[in-house]
């Protein structure tokens, strides 16, 4: 029963965890004296509860689960990529480029800026991950390094090279080149198309190719990948740029299709709000998906649960804090042999047989 | 002389199986007492009880004539035991006078008294005759200081019986010597020294008695001068050569594999291989005889492409290897059973389907495209096959393979390996850990794997099972080649004597 047992922790913990944050949520929300089951309603309602509502909670998905994925899909080969939010960025960046100063235009530029984008990610996946691989660099620290440096190269990007005038921010990419929307009255473009598409991908990359099971192979155990003949290094190497590429694509579709210019405060806290929901997704890049949508519904309803109720936005963050919290910690419970134990005896008293 | 330690009929049973069974040992004050025996006699399960690492099943210990219970490691010190390990309990980060006065509890207050602890262990070594720099860090000294660190801690807490857990394991034949010095000179102090070892020489060298466990029993205990060493090694071996299931064959076939003076980290006794030459035929089974830690790891690696020699050459059908990759051996034919199922063999967390196919997910029979499109139906349908005729006791093939019993797994493993038709074949610890059926199958399948031509070098530190599988023995220690033998009337004395170095 074992295999069955962890699918099931896998459904159940992510589910129970959303309950049990939406019932704290519920009690902060009586505490600051309003009624939770409005406040639900309304945030309910502000997220899916009109066609331009739901558009933009799509438009919200978007980046998350380009992130999502790249955090997916490199820890599912075993490499710890932290730094989607620095791939994410220079995606964006050699989008900016690409639209504003090669003077190509329209739908050639939105193309080459997409592909340009996922190529700069790549790169930036790249570098964490030669040096881990040839010398044996700890992939966490120098990814979440590369993340300041891309952050801070948009900067110099906003501030000087692409300054729009007095304030400081690149100018807008022109309209022709932006990614066009699915339906009129949504705000949500192609770019969530993609996205999606790129998770079924994925996903099928990941479970029914010989390529993605030697990747997984080398997550859950890279000696034995190796004793078996596995190119474990290369990879690892693969998994990252791969990865990569998938953050820089989402930079460059989320700067093509809703932001359209670099800020101050462009991609913040994507990188490893994608961390997490890989994390509650269980790896599974199309359970990650829903994750995303789940998180992106909670931060586009919360405004107009504000507007109604007067709950502020930050219950709603705390909401998605403890999501997160009480996965981790309930993935880490059924790991637990007590767990184990107790499963054991519950279904012994059931009659039920439970090892082979 | 008096007596220090008596234990009496001393028992220990773990669920069924007694690693320790009715023994009997005494020990006197001033004197080196060696426990010889080869791996799992019950040595290092004995010492643990007088350690306060495991409580006896039945049995009494008594200490200066008084009985007492040992209950915890903290006890079995202020009893004035202790004990130094085979791989030694040192803070790296800390200094050797740190390692020596951790967990002290001399000093009053929340303050150590540095300058007063210093001076007792001073004299403390200056007594035993110990050069010891107090202010380095262990990672700064050789093994055997750090052996001295972990001998003059368990002095400094006042142990009155030392022992010394296979205490040259680690050690050059220079640090031996020095170490032998040391032992000297606390048996004129008046300490008691329990000395475990497998190694003849060094036996014969400095015990004043010896007794010999065997099977978990302690079989005798004589005087040093009784005995020598040929006497000695088959009171630990204990057994008459019987009659091997197995049909043994003599080989003049086609070599499979042959390595040229390979050398590995050579001067590393334990996890070196230094000089090693050897022919594998097709159609026989080598068995690579020797305790535990004298290369057999490296060894195997070595055949498989994990490691590479340093020096020397290795040659699969009759070319010599040029890339050392796991993957090349692989291609030229080389199965292998490694000798930790779950960390080098399996992939635990996915399915016994997944890991019978784990190295052919690329080919025409099981994907499409050259892994383009994974034909699940077809590694379905083969997983059933395989689960069947290694008989794989499973409620599915997609369980995983974590929850299969340690027998289960390594049929997973033998179905993978032994299907891709090898020609040699390599198994390290093959039966390890596993109950009387698999053991059997396992056995069974190797043989049969032989009788059709495949070479297999059989690496186990179980001589029973060296004797009853080879048709040829080579003995395996400090890394050399220590001699070869045939497997028909193999002479287990000879054998025996060559794998504690003689």
């Amino acid at each position: 029963m074992r295999k069955g047992k962890n699918s099931m922790a896998g459904i159940v913990v992510p589910l129970l965890s959303i309950v049990l944050a939406l019932l704290i949520g519920a009690i902060i929300m009586v505490c600051l004296g309003a009624n939770p089951a409005t406040a639900m309603k309304n945030l309910a309602i502000g997220a899916f509860g009109s066609k331009p509502n739901i558009g933009t909670t799509l438009t919200k998905a978007t980046p998350l689960i380009f992130t999502s994925l790249c955090a997916c899909f490199a820890y599912k080969c075993g490499v710890f990529n932290l730094g989607g939010e620095g791939q994410f960025i220079m995606g964006s960046i050699a989008a900016i480029y690409v639209t504003l100063v090669t003077g190509i235009t329209g739908v050639p530029a939105m193309l080459l800026a997409l592909a340009a984008g996922a190529a700069a990610g790549g790169i930036w996946g790249f570098l964490p991950g030669i040096l881990k691989i040839t010398r044996g660099q700890n992939e966490m620290i120098t990814s979440i390094m590369f993340n300041y440096i891309a952050t801070l190269l948009m900067g110099v990007v906003y501030t000087n090279w692409l300054r729009d005038g007095s304030v400081p921010q690149t100018q807008a990419v022109p309209k022709e080149s932006q990614i066009p929307r699915v339906i009129t009255g949504m705000r949500f473009t192609w770019g969530f198309v993609i996205a999606v598409v790129l998770g079924l991908i994925l996903y099928y990359f990941l479970f029914r190719t010989s390529g993605g099971f030697k990747l997984r192979a080398v997550g859950i155990n890279a000696t034995a990948a190796r004793f078996n003949g596995f190119p474990v290094r290369r990879l690892m190497l693969f998994s990252f740029i791969v990865s990569g590429a998938i953050a820089g694509l989402g930079g460059s579709a989320e700067l093509l299709g809703t932001q359209f210019r670099l800020i101050n405060g462009f991609a913040s806290g994507y990188g490893f709000d994608g961390v997490a929901m890989a994390l509650i997704g269980q790896l599974n890049p199309i359970a990650t998906i829903f994750v995303a949508l789940f998180f992106a519904a909670l931060r586009a309803g919360a405004t107009t649960m504000q507007a109604a109720t007067g709950v502020p936005t930050s219950v709603s963050d705390i909401i998605q804090a403890l999501v997160i919290v009480f996965t981790v910690a309930g993935m880490a419970l059924t790991k637990l042999p007590e767990f184990t134990a107790f499963l054991q005896n519950r279904s012994h008293k059931n009659g039920k047989e439970v090892r082979d | 002389m008096s007596e220090l330690l008596r234990i009496e009929h001393i028992s220990k049973r773990f669920g069924d199986f007694y690693a320790n069974r009715n023994i009997d040992l005494t020990v006197e004050r001033g004197e080196i007492h060696t426990l010889l025996g080869e791996n799992g006699a019950g040595k290092s399960t004995l010492m643990n009880i007088l350690a306060g690492l495991y409580q006896p099943t039945e049995g009494k210990i008594f200490l200066e004539g008084k009985e007492v219970h040992i209950e915890s490691p903290s006890q079995a010190v202020s009893l004035g035991i202790g004990m130094v390990h085979q791989h030694f309990m040192l803070v790296d980060a800390m200094t050797v006078f740190e390692n020596i006065i951790l967990g002290d509890r001399r000093s009053k207050g929340i303050f150590i008294d540095r300058a007063a602890r210093r001076k007792e262990i001073e004299e403390l070594a200056a007594r035993y005759g110990f050069q010891i720099q107090l202010d380095r860090q262990i990672t700064e000294i050789s093994v055997g200081e750090q052996q001295r660190v972990e001998i003059l801690k368990a002095l400094y807490r006042g142990a009155q019986l030392l022992i010394l857990d296979e205490p040259t394991a680690a050690l050059t034949d220079i640090e031996v010597e020095g170490l032998f010095r040391v032992v000297n000179r606390l048996k004129e102090e008046g300490k008691s020294i329990i000395f475990i070892s497998h190694k003849m020489r060094e036996v014969l060298h400095i015990s004043d008695r010896i007794t010999i466990l065997r099977g978990g029993e302690a079989v005798a205990t004589i005087n040093r001068d009784e005995m020598d060493g040929q006497q000695l090694a088959s009171l630990m071996i204990g057994r008459e050569l019987s009659e091997s299931h197995y049909e043994k064959r003599n080989t003049a076939e086609k070599t499979v594999a042959v390595l040229d003076h390979v050398s590995y980290h050579k001067n590393s006794k334990h996890n070196g291989l230094a000089d090693v030459d050897m022919k594998i035929h097709a159609g026989e089974i080598v068995g690579i005889a020797g305790v535990d830690g004298n290369g057999q790891t490296q060894l195997a690696q070595m055949l498989t492409g994990v490691i590479w020699p340093e020096e020397g050459h290795i040659q699969l059908k009759n070319s010599n290897v040029g890339v050392f990759d796991p993957l090349q051996f692989i291609q030229n034919g080389t199965a292998h059973v490694p000798e930790d199922r779950n960390l080098q063999g399996l992939v635990s967390d996915m399915s016994i389907a997944d890991n019978i196919v784990l190295k052919r997910t690329e080919s025409e029979e099981f994907s499409k495209g050259h892994g383009l499109f994974l034909k699940k139906k077809a590694i379905s349908a083969y997983a059933s096959e395989m689960a069947g005729k290694y008989d794989i006791r499973c409620r599915s093939i997609y369980q995983d393979v974590r929850s299969l019993s340690g027998g289960n797994q390594q049929k997973v493993i033998l179905a993978r390996e032994l299907e891709s038709n090898p020609d040699l074949l390599v198994a390290a610890h093959p039966t390890r850990g596993l109950d009387i059926g698999a053991t059997r199958f396992v056995r069974d399948q190797m043989c049969a794997a032989r009788d059709r031509g495949v070479g297999v070098v059989l690496i186990s530190a179980d001589f029973d099972e060296i004797l009853e599988m080879s048709d040829r023995i080579l003995v395996l220690f400090e890394g050399r080649i220590m001699g070869e033998y045939s497997g028909k009337n193999p002479p287990i004395k000879e054998i025996s004597m060559a794998m504690t170095g003689k």
